[in-house]
């Protein structure tokens, strides 16, 4: 048996991991780093968008600060977020973007004078400032008041993902590639590394570490198309929940982006709908205007998603051999405008399609984009059940993003989730209190029973299932069933499927018997894993009888505060148990610096909290006595809600901007 | 790769010990010899080509060469000069440009294979300049030789008699070849490797010089072919013991 | 989508799995029916899933983004999930990628190679005498012109299709081959890099950096990202040649 020592144990090779390991890496503590694939092939390079962070450089930025980034955000997860949480993100977001800069990313400049932008399918000038030249710039993304979002041209996720994985080379943090984590090490509420497999020679290692942070990304494959990379399997999240303690919050809140291509789920940006693209049907029909005679193809991302399913429902979806989908027409848009301004779509569409999206239309489909949900943990990124167990990145749920999160918003979550949680996790590390005294046994016994897991796998069975069947299944559930539109009797029947999948998964049996690297063995310990978490997803969306964010019932429409103003949380505490227990946890509007309110878009259907009410009065209140004595923008925030003690000192400086700058 | 490396090189800045500079040097020499000796090539299989013109034009194009015009009198010694000049480039570019061989007979299959599988256009350009490149080593060297030696006897008839009744056609048309495609396709990779192409669209003139490079193959290979046809046409008709050495009607040489 | 009668693919893969080298090097065919917008990256899973599950490969984004797929396409170093079938003929040859370490079938551990190459480049900004920034301050400008041409050489996947595809790297094991020279080139266009250039040369001024390249340009020509490879090499070279010591 090969055991491994280390401080700390990051699993995840992502920007959440990477920023993670380097913070403790510069606070001092030795840190090993597991990764399914090397680091920068992990899905964080994928962000296309950008990074928001309140810098307000360009002239659409202007006047723009943590307070405006803060209430875009709240709003952004009807009101699900952790408010703490936000503020820290708002505050530290800034400082992410600068050190990122001075580590190697390009960001994308400011240019001084005029230039032509296209707003709302019309064209303007926008004029920027002699002082902003050469600043970092920002473009418009859906849900923000200020064009808040940092990008390198079209390559914002791979440039930063680069530039912190060249920092971790620097540092020589120790990466191994191709490294499983398997399973959590854990003993009396105290987690202690992790049990992993070697892909490549199929070896099983164990890594013993004061503290062990999972930032492996989100569960998006566990749908049948998805956007996400194909390792985006929930495999963090999913040892957490199988060691009975931890818990995984909101997993239900699954975010769908409207036009990704067919087959493959490949992203096209909301810009060819921007600039006046429109959505057909088989009969080349254009639907949208029919059930949303004003915004049209412009209505917000999860009301064109379901509205597209809608009228594939009835039949209108065009038929092909990976089922059904609907047009993405721009051919109006013209050659030049699609060569000039929407040139990634043209590339995307000529590689993966063999299209010329300036001649025919693009084969489009709604599809699973992003997880809001993931691992629990406190604002410091621990677990709330589990000592030693730390996450970050989208795997997490420290909750900043509620039930929705806002585009640009992931990417700054994960650098400075894994910044924050570095530097508690540092803390944590110079204390007594962290030092380890398990057993070898104790090592030994989950070694042994991964092995026992893995060697069981290989046994021949009887009525034997094999893994792809399963995994098929599941996936088509979870995308008809669990999907955009939910409902009561929709959502039963997935967990029932599932369920009975979960306990046919327990008899799969691995043809190919080898233990070394074979995607065979893999699929099938995956799978069943996969089953458990697309448990939690369908038994907590039934369980929520409410329309909140990316959550969507048809059988209840309206957010209901008063019942469901809180956080679902999954546990899977008896390996036998074949569902997850739920239980709830309140979200405090006492504390809130934003009462629940009306999120600004579609119609205001909420089931109002009445403390709603009485919590804004309050707000109110503060703010007026403060103001009349003149109080500046933070002393009022603090009297609010006070978070500053939360955040660790490194990070609780004010951020300079243009026009509000810092004296020495 | 060897992670040390990087450590080692950490080592050698603390002692003051900097990678040689030798290297880029005998890149820099081996593209200018290249480059001299392709120009002196083009300009060769022109002035070669005066025979095309009449045997008076070639004998007066020798005799310029020798210095005729300009002292009145011929000095073959000049032709011996220029072919030592032109000797040592095409020694030295050849002993730094064989560093690029293959150092192995396995390291010559690998690139072989590689350029098979590949079907790379340049990749096989550049096998194309290894192997030209190693027949002209022998051959090449034989001719300058020749000339370095025997200066005096170049012009329409000497050299057609060479040509035909020494079998030295052989010889020229294998260093024909090879020279012509040599020189192209170096000068071609010259631009490639210094960057000549760039400009806003560095890929589209790529290709442009690549057409041009190989237009200017045909076209030098035709002329030079040519003027070895009438050197043998020359050497198959004229008779030789009676007129050994071309007599001019214009020019009188008194020789030595 | 519609199509008249799908074409049947012959789809050739060299298997071959180093932890059980008793058994050889074998090609095995697989035969499968084509389908309207079909990348390998849909037709090798279609093969895993319906005719042997053993067999390796590596996919992750599946958009062409991260450089994990690179594989010798009909001899040509190029990306799996960006290859539609519909663009080749019927019989398709697939073998992983040469000099790269071979985990199994068609994959590769391009991820190890890389990171030597970065450590030994040390292909990471050096700043001044490791100074403390303040983030909290505004960032250092820098011109909008030159943060796009850095972002333009940055683009690089680490796909390893420039290094297959280079003869020289193949034959000689150190060489650094183009994805490590556009990597020192991205770092000297970078005024937050303070590396001057006796420090690049004692990097790359060698017979396994820019001097050992041959100029044969199947790297540029088989970029998947397109990437100036031969500017960036030929500026390269221009200025080690170039390059003077202060000393
Ligand atoms: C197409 C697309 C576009 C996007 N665009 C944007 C955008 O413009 N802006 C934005 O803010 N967000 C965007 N997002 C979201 C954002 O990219 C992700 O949320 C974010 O990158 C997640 O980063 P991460 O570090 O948490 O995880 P990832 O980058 O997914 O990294 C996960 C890591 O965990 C490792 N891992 C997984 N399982 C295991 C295991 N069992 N053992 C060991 N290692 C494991 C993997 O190898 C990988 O290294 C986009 C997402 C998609 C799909
Ligand atoms: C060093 C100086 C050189 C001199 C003075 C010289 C001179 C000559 C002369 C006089 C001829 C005519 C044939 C003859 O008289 O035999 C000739 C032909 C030729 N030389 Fe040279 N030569 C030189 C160098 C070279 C070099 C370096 C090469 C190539 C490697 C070369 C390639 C040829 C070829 C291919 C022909 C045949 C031309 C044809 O067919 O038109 N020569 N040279
Ligand atoms: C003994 C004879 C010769 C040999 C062995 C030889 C060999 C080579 C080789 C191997 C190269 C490729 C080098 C590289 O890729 O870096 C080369 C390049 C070149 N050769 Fe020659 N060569 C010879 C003679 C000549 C002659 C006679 C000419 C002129 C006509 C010439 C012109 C060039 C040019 C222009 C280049 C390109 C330079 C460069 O790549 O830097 N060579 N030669
Ligand atoms: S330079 Fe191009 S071919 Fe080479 S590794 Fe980078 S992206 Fe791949
Ligand atoms: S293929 Fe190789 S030899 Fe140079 S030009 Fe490219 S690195
Ligand atoms: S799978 Fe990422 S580039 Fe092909």
């Amino acid at each position: 048996m090969r055991v491994a020592y280390t401080d700390v144990l990051v699993v995840g090779g992502g920007l959440a991991g990477l920023r993670c390991a380097t913070g403790v890496k510069q606070r001092g503590h030795d840190v090993v780093l597991l990764t399914l694939v090397p680091p920068k092939r992990s899905h964080s390079a994928a962000a296309q968008g950008g990074m928001q962070a309140s810098l307000g450089n360009c002239s659409k930025g202007e006047g723009d600060n943590e307070d405006i980034h803060f209430a875009d955000t709240i709003k952004g997860s009807d009101w699900g977020a952790d408010q703490d949480v936000a503020r820290m993100f708002v505050n530290t977001a800034p400082k992410a973007i600068r050190e990122l800069a001075a580590w190697g990313v390009p960001w994308t400049r400011v240019h001084r004078g005029d230039h032509q932008a296209i707003i709302n399918a019309k064209k303007v000038t926008l004029t920027e400032k002699d002082e902003a030249h050469g600043l970092i710039t920002a473009r418009d993304f859906g849900g923000t008041k200020k064009w808040r979002t940092c990008y390198t041209s079209d390559g914002t996720g791979h440039s930063m993902l680069y530039a912190m994985d060249n920092k971790a080379q620097e540092q020589e943090i120790t990466v191994h590639e191709r490294m499983e984590a398997m399973a959590l090490i854990h003993e009396n509420g105290r987690c202690y590394g992790a049990v992993a497999r070697n892909l490549m020679t199929g070896e099983l290692v164990a890594y013993i570490a004061k503290a062990t942070s999972i930032a492996t990304g989100g569960y998006g494959r566990i749908y049948a198309v998805s956007t996400n990379a194909v390792i985006c399997q929930g495999m963090g999240q999913a040892i957490a929940l199988e060691t009975g303690i931890a818990t995984l919050g909101n997993m239900e809140a699954i975010q769908f982006h409207p036009t990704a291509i067919v087959p493959v789920g490949i992203l096209t940006t909301e810009g060819c709908r921007g600039d006046g693209g429109l959505l057909t049907d088989v009969d080349g029909y254009r639907f949208m205007p029919d059930y949303e005679p004003e915004k049209k193809e412009l209505a917000s991302r999860d009301v064109v998603s379901r509205r597209m399913v809608e009228h594939m429902r009835k039949g209108k979806g065009v038929k092909s051999r990976y089922g059904d989908h609907l047009w993405l027409d721009i051919t109006i848009l013209g050659r030049e405008h699609i060569e000039k301004n929407l040139r990634e779509v043209k590339d995307i569409c000529m590689s993966f399609l063999g299209i010329d999206p300036a001649e025919k239309p693009i084969p489009v489909r709604p599809t699973q984009h992003y997880s809001m949900g993931g691992i629990r943990t406190d604002y410091k990124g621990e677990s709330q059940t589990l000592k030693g167990l730390y996450s970050c990145g989208e795997a997490a749920c420290w909750d900043l993003h509620g039930f929705n999160r806002l585009g640009g918003n992931s990417v700054a979550e994960t650098v400075v989730s894994g910044m924050l949680q570095a530097e508690h996790i540092a803390d944590y590390c110079d204390t007594e209190e962290s030092e380890i005294d398990i057993s070898t046994k104790l090592i030994k016994e989950f070694v042994d029973k991964e092995q026992a897991k893995l060697d069981y796998l290989l046994e021949p069975k009887e009525n034997a299932e094999s893994a792809y069947p399963l995994r098929r299944a599941m996936e088509n559930i979870m995308m008809d069933k669990v999907g955009i539109f939910r409902n009561e009797k929709d959502l039963q029947d997935a967990v029932d499927e599932l369920e009975q999948l979960l306990i046919r998964s327990r008899n799969i049996e691995v043809k190919h018997k080898t233990l070394t690297a074979n995607p065979e063995l893999f699929n099938a310990y995956r799978v069943q894993r996969m089953l458990k978490l697309a448990l939690c997803v369908a038994k907590g969306a039934l369980e929520r009888r409410e329309s909140r964010g990316a959550h969507a019932r048809e059988d209840y429409l309206e957010r209901n505060d008063k019942d469901f103003l809180n956080r679902t949380l999954t546990s899977w505490p008896d390996e036998n148990q074949t569902m997850p227990t739920i239980t709830y946890e309140d979200i405090d509007i006492k504390s809130m610096e934003l009462p629940p309110g009306f999120r600004g878009y579609g119609k205001d259907m909420t089931i109002t909290n009445p403390e709603s009410k009485t919590r804004q009065d309050e707000v109110d209140k503060i703010r007026e006595e403060l103001e009349a004595k003149s109080a500046d923008r933070f002393e009022i925030q603090s009297a609010i809600m006070e978070y500053k003690s939360k955040l660790p000192d490194r990070y609780n400086g004010k951020n300079e901007r243009l026009w509000e700058r810092l004296d020495d | 790769m060897d992670k040390n490396l990087s450590r080692l090189k950490e080592v050698e800045e603390k002692f003051g010990v900097r990678k040689s500079r030798m290297t880029a040097k005998l890149d820099y020499i081996q593209s200018v010899t290249g480059f001299l000796l392709a120009i002196f090539i083009m300009g060769h299989i022109v002035f070669e080509s005066s025979i095309l013109v009449s045997e008076e034009f070639m004998y007066s194009v020798t005799l310029m060469f020798e210095g005729y015009f300009l002292f009145g009198s011929a000095h073959p010694e000049i032709v011996s000069g220029i072919s030592a000049i032109v000797f040592v480039l095409f020694i030295t570019h050849a002993f730094i440009a064989m560093r690029k061989f293959p150092s192995s007979y396995k390291q010559f299959k690998i690139i072989r294979e590689h350029a098979k599988r590949m079907q790379h256009e340049d990749t096989s350009l550049w096998i194309v300049q290894i192997v030209t490149g190693f027949i002209m080593f022998f051959a090449g060297s034989v001719h300058i030789y020749m000339m370095m030696t025997l200066p005096s006897e170049i012009g329409p008839y000497q050299s057609a008699s060479r040509i035909t009744h020494d079998y030295m056609w052989i010889l020229y048309s294998i260093l024909l070849v090879t020279v012509i495609i040599h020189a192209f396709v170096g000068l071609y990779r010259l631009a490639i490797k210094w960057g000549f192409t760039e400009g806003p669209n560095h890929k589209v003139s790529r290709k442009r010089f690549k057409v041009i490079m190989k237009v200017m193959i045909v076209a030098y290979l035709v002329l030079g072919f040519t003027s070895l046809g009438k050197y043998l046409y020359i050497g198959n008709t004229h008779d030789f013991e009676k007129e050994p050495v071309y007599k001019s009607k214009t020019i009188v040489l008194e020789r030595h | 989508m519609t199509n008249e009668t799908p074409r049947l693919l012959k789809i050739s893969i060299l298997r071959y799995n180093p932890q059980i080298p008793e058994v050889k090097p074998s090609v095995e065919t697989y035969e499968l029916e084509e389908g309207d917008g079909m990348t390998l990256f849909i037709a090798l899973n279609e093969i895993r899933e319906r005719f042997d599950p053993s067999l390796k490969f590596d996919f992750v984004c599946r958009a062409g983004i991260c450089g994990s797929c690179s594989m010798l396409i009909n001899g040509k170093p190029t990306l799996a999930c960006r290859t539609l079938t519909a663009n080749l003929d019927e019989e398709i040859n697939l073998a992983p990628l040469p000099l790269f370490e071979l985990i199994g079938d068609l994959s590769i551990h391009t991820g190890n190679w890389m990171r030597g190459l970065n450590e030994r480049l040390e292909a990471w900004i050096h700043e001044e005498d490791q100074k403390e920034v303040d983030f909290d301050r505004l960032e250092e400008k820098m011109e909008p012109a030159l943060a796009e041409e850095i972002y333009e050489t940055d683009r690089c996947i680490e796909c390893g299709c420039c290094v297959a595809g280079c003869g020289t790297a193949l034959m000689r094991n150190d060489f650094v081959g183009a994805v490590g020279l556009n990597k020192i080139a991205r770092f000297r266009l970078d005024p937050r890099d303070k590396r001057d250039d006796s420090d690049y040369y004692d990097i790359i001024g060698d017979e396994d950096g820019i001097f050992g390249c041959m100029s044969l340009m199947g790297c540029e020509d088989s970029c998947p990202k397109e990437l100036p490879l031969q500017s960036k090499l030929a500026y390269l070279r221009r200025k080690m040649v170039v390059m003077k010591d202060e000393k």
